[in-house]
């Protein structure tokens, strides 16, 4: 879960820069750029300051950008730039797998350096501010809220099955889904309870808070990220 | 079954927000003409909360362990909310967990978008009749569907030809991957729904 602090930059800002970066970034189409989308994702990681757990959010992109490198030379061009024994490795598809792989990186290292620092809160209502519609929000936020609770509900009937005894394989799959099916039940019922409080408090217009107003810095970080991408696209033209 | 970043050119990756929009705005539209549509968010909510949660678990389907999509059985419970929680799912995992992209967002909600709604359709026209074999069609179905569009948009997204037998071979390949799962979806959303009818008709629309 992200860092609860107070960040200088609005999370409507950072929602803004990195949806125009990482657009920028998904538009590169030359390996002499990767270098500066490299240099750009390493400088935002350091900023931000990721802590080790934070960063291990990208262990799944990284197994996926290896994946390419391995695959795409392998299945992918005409021009042979190497043999290693049966294997026969292609110069395009070895390019295709570097210019996607350091695509997808730089693309993932970036949005965690922007948005993990910002509470998940104040990204729903960002999202809210920039015209996402209430109900997607309000959506967004209880969806949030019982994240954890029903997580561990799970869990806990989970170990119970196992505890018990429970069949594995394809035999155990209707067993999953009795619990995927009880859970429901209890959601439902949960729902209800959560309606009438809603209610009760009044619910008219949408969950989420109002965002505050963009600020000097907040307009400049959008123009700041604005530059960057024209000028990595500006570099990739050349 | 996600579309990481990187890997489509940024005109697909746009369409795919354009797609993904229409089908939003469809699905909203046909949401706010329901009775009180405030009322249905927080079981929309709770059922997408549940949904998340349990796709986030490994479940043993030998040889391998499998993340369920639920693509299918979403469809059926949420109907036309299915396409609201499914986006707001992808862009919470995008966010939290790093998982699919910012830039695929949209293309991600067509390919489980797409296939929810094929699902809710299936269980409109036939989980009065054969309520079975449509629990199955709609677990399958949406499997196959999300696998096909997934397939489909990789193939012409890759910024390089494949070799025609390669092509071939790794379609093949990715099919094959699939059946498991795809089984495994069809057995969970029967066995799911058959104790929903019986224990909490409630939850189940038909058409």
């Amino acid at each position: 879960m992200a860092r609860a602090v107070a960040t200088p930059v609005s999370a409507r800002a950072r929602l803004v820069a990195a949806f125009v970066l990482a657009f920028g970034f998904a538009a590169v189409q030359t390996l002499d750029t990767l270098l500066a989308l490299g240099a750009i994702a390493a400088v935002a990681v350091l900023a931000a300051g990721l802590s080790w757990r934070e960063l291990a959010r990208l262990r799944g992109a990284v197994v996926l950008a290896c994946g390419f490198m391995v695959v795409l030379p392998m299945i992918a061009g005409e021009t042979v730039f190497a043999r290693i024994g049966p294997l026969t490795l292609y110069l395009e598809g070895a390019q295709a797998g570097a210019l996607i792989a350091a695509r997808l990186l730089a693309i993932v290292a970036l949005t965690l350096a922007l948005l993990s620092p910002v509470p998940v809160l104040q990204l729903v209502a960002a999202m809210r501010a920039l015209g996402v519609p209430a109900l997607m929000a309000d959506l967004a936020l209880l969806t949030l809220r019982y994240m954890d609770e029903v997580a561990a509900q799970l869990a806990r009937a989970r170990l119970a099955r196992r505890l018990r005894g429970g069949r594995s394989g394809w035999r155990a799959l209707p067993e999953h889904a009795l619990l995927l099916a009880t859970s429901l039940i209890r959601a439902q019922a949960r729902s209800e309870q959560l309606w009438a409080a809603m209610r009760l408090r009044g619910y008219s217009s949408g969950l989420a808070a109002p965002a505050p107003p963009l600020l000097a810095r907040d307009w400049g970080f959008m123009a700041g990220a604005l530059v960057l991408a024209l000028f990595v696209l500006w570099l990739d033209r050349l | 079954m996600h579309l990481p970043d990187g890997i489509v050119p940024v005109q697909m990756a746009l369409a795919g927000y354009g797609g993904a929009g229409l089908l939003a705005a469809v699905a909203l539209s046909r949401i706010k003409q329901m009775a009180d549509p405030s009322a249905a968010i927080p079981r929309a909510a709770m059922l997408t909360t549940v949904f998340f949660a349990a796709s986030l678990v490994a479940i043993p389907v030998p040889p391998a362990s499998v993340h369920l999509v639920l693509a299918g059985l979403l469809g059926v419970m949420l109907g036309w909310f299915a396409v609201p929680a499914i986006l707001v799912g992808l862009f919470l995992q995008a966010v939290l967990f790093g998982h699919g992209g910012l830039t695929t967002l949209g293309l991600n909600g067509l390919i489980l978008g797409l296939p929810a709604l094929l699902s809710f359709g299936i269980w409109q026209v036939g989980g009065t009749r054969w309520p079975d074999l449509a629990a199955l069609c709609a677990g399958c179905g949406a499997v196959l569907a999300a696998v096909a569009i997934f397939a489909g948009l990789v193939l012409a997204g890759l910024p390089v030809a494949l070799d025609p037998a390669a092509e071939r071979a790794a379609l093949q390949a990715f099919a094959l991957a699939h059946i498991p799962l795809m089984l495994a979806e069809g057995v969970i959303v029967v066995a799911v729904l058959r104790v929903l009818r019986r224990a909490a008709p409630y939850l189940l629309s038909y058409g």
